[in-house]
């Protein structure tokens, strides 16, 4: 164990550091923070700048909604400006956001940074998207971005939704992140579903789970390929949620019945005193 | 000040994924390597195997039969690699080391199946201690692995008289992993922890073993009930919670014709 007395260098400190305020559970990364600094307190506050990027790393992919005049955006890479300036391309705004404390000011018109080429797809996907949420997500969010390029445009959707419980111990996250390419009178789709949860009463239990999801639509106009798509992504989040039902019922019907069984064979609890009586003869009988 | 630091400490343990359980305590011991000690003896990991060259038999691997780098058999009491002065259990509790091995064996084939454990022993100033390991891991499924890890801990205080006051800390931690074309990856692990206290009437050794064997059964039957209640029921539910797979408009037009029967029928 005379390992563990060395000291750890600064890089691998930071690096450690990074890791456990990157993978907090959802709606975890304050207290993450907490209890780190806790632990760092003999050096001060010297690594807090780099905690804050680690911390706003973690809420970028973690696609963190913000309030941005009375609407929700979500915070991503996808809409990170220079100067630690967002986009919403919904609302047409930009705003200055302090990523770890999640602080928006400085809210202004968008001008250039809204690429013409793509807005007429990405608007038309935003609204039928927005449609799909509603239904399907008790407190979903959505952020549709995007761009052109050349001849081709890419969109990108990413859609969210969490619930936080900490008084009853537990806290959830879905992520589904959604990038269409169009070219050519055809659209690549592309996407990434995530899903997080946290149980933490007396325990740690956590659910990780992720799929990634691949198809192509034919495009005839901007209306009909937000349809199109808005029923593609439909049907890929159903589908991924009906299969991981599917395994909780054999993973608790088959894989938990077989490590341990509720009761022997005998249907009857141990007898004790039999079982150390049986042991004792067998050591008479040796 | 190391007291609060260890609380910081167990606090991030249980937040962070235990899927990971193995990395992020050797990190955070890196990074406070003044709470090692404290750190291993109170975070328990997925219980590791070896064998045992003298009686080719499998034991669990936990902090309570570590000395130094080495590890003791609970089948011929030695360490490996060998230590001299290893610390052992005295005569007399080794004698009920033996047959609490022997004991525990036939309860882990009688609910498991299969599986290894294990039971250490060390004596305490009025009393003595124990922890009885039991791994299993699921083949039942090629599709989905499985894997269980309970980790009982028991200190036992023998008072004057014929009682003894025991203490069971137990935890048990359940792994269960899946990759299919339609669910993608889907990793639901972890572990949860309970305790208990009883005094019960104690007659010799074996008397000691029974209680303990009872407290530790009724403990991990709670504890199955509970985890397939948390796993299965639990984070399930919370899933359904983050995404619907019934529309809110479908959801809205049941809720119309349910209130509608209700003011046919209902009073």
């Amino acid at each position: 164990m005379s390992d563990y007395a060395d000291q750890i260098s600064d890089q691998e400190r930071d690096r450690i550091v990074h890791d456990f305020i990157t993978h907090s559970p959802p709606g975890e990364v304050e207290t993450i923070l907490n209890d780190v600094r806790h632990l760092l307190n003999k050096d001060g506050s010297s690594n807090l700048d780099k905690m804050m990027m680690s911390i706003a790393k973690y809420r970028l992919e973690q696609f963190t909604p913000v309030v941005v005049d009375k609407e929700n955006v979500l915070l991503t890479t996808h809409g990170a400006l220079d100067n630690n300036r967002f986009l919403d391309p919904r609302s047409k705004k930009t705003f200055h956001c302090n990523v770890a404390k999640k602080e928006v000011s400085d809210i202004q018109a968008a001008s250039s940074e809204i690429d013409q080429n793509a807005e007429g797809y990405r608007s038309e996907i935003d609204n039928g998207l927005d449609k799909y949420i509603k239904e399907h997500y008790p407190s979903g969010l959505l952020t549709v971005y995007g761009k052109s390029s050349g001849g081709s445009i890419s969109i990108i959707a990413c859609i969210e939704d969490h619930k936080f419980s900490p008084e009853n111990f537990w806290n959830g996250r879905w992520r589904s992140e959604w990038k269409i390419e169009i070219e050519d009178g055809n659209a690549k789709v592309v996407g990434v579903l995530k899903t997080q949860v946290h149980y933490y009463e007396d325990g740690n239990v956590q659910l990780m789970s992720h799929k990634d999801c691949k198809d192509n639509l034919t495009v005839s106009s901007e209306k009909q390929l937000a349809e199109d798509l808005a029923k593609l992504i439909a049907k890929c989040e159903s589908d991924y949620q009906v299969a991981i039902n599917a395994n909780y019922n054999s993973m608790s019907t088959t894989t938990f019945k077989a490590l341990r069984r509720q009761l022997p064979v005998t249907r009857t609890k141990i007898d004790w005193n039999k079982i150390l009586g049986y042991q004792i003869g067998k050591e008479i009988g040796k | 000040m190391t007291d609060l630091q260890l609380d910081y400490a167990l606090d991030l343990m249980r937040r962070l994924p235990p899927q990971k359980v193995e990395k992020n305590l050797s990190d955070l011991i890196d990074l406070v390597p003044e709470l090692c000690e404290d750190l291993l003896s109170s975070v328990d990991q997925p219980l590791r195997v070896l064998r045992d060259k003298q009686t080719g038999k499998d034991y669990l691997l936990c902090d309570y039969n570590r000395d130094g780098d080495s590890y003791r058999s609970p089948w011929s009491n030695t360490y490996d690699p060998p230590l001299s002065d290893g610390a052992k259990p005295s005569d007399r509790l080794r004698d009920i080391e033996v047959s609490a091995n022997s004991a525990f064996d036939s309860y882990r084939e009688l609910y498991y199946e299969g599986g290894i454990s294990s039971v250490y022993m060390w004596d305490l100033d009025h009393g003595f201690a124990g922890a009885i390991l039991i791994k299993k891991v699921g083949d039942s499924s090629p599709k989905i692995k499985g894997c269980w890890d309970s980790i009982h801990v028991i200190e036992v205080v023998v008072s004057l008289g014929r009682n003894a006051h025991y203490k069971l800390t137990s935890t048990v931690m359940l792994w269960l992993q899946t990759s299919k074309a339609a669910s993608g990856t889907m990793n639901l692990g972890g572990s949860l922890t309970r305790q208990v206290e009883k005094d019960t009437a104690v007659n010799d050794g074996n008397s000691h073993i029974a209680n303990i064997g009872k407290l530790v059964e009724e403990m991990e039957n709670k504890m199955r009930n509970t985890l397939n209640e948390i796993y299965f029921g639990k984070t399930r539910d919370i899933v359904q919670d983050l995404r619907s797979l019934t529309p809110a408009s479908e959801k809205d037009k049941r809720q119309v014709v349910a209130n509608e029967l209700k003011s046919k029928f209902g009073k």
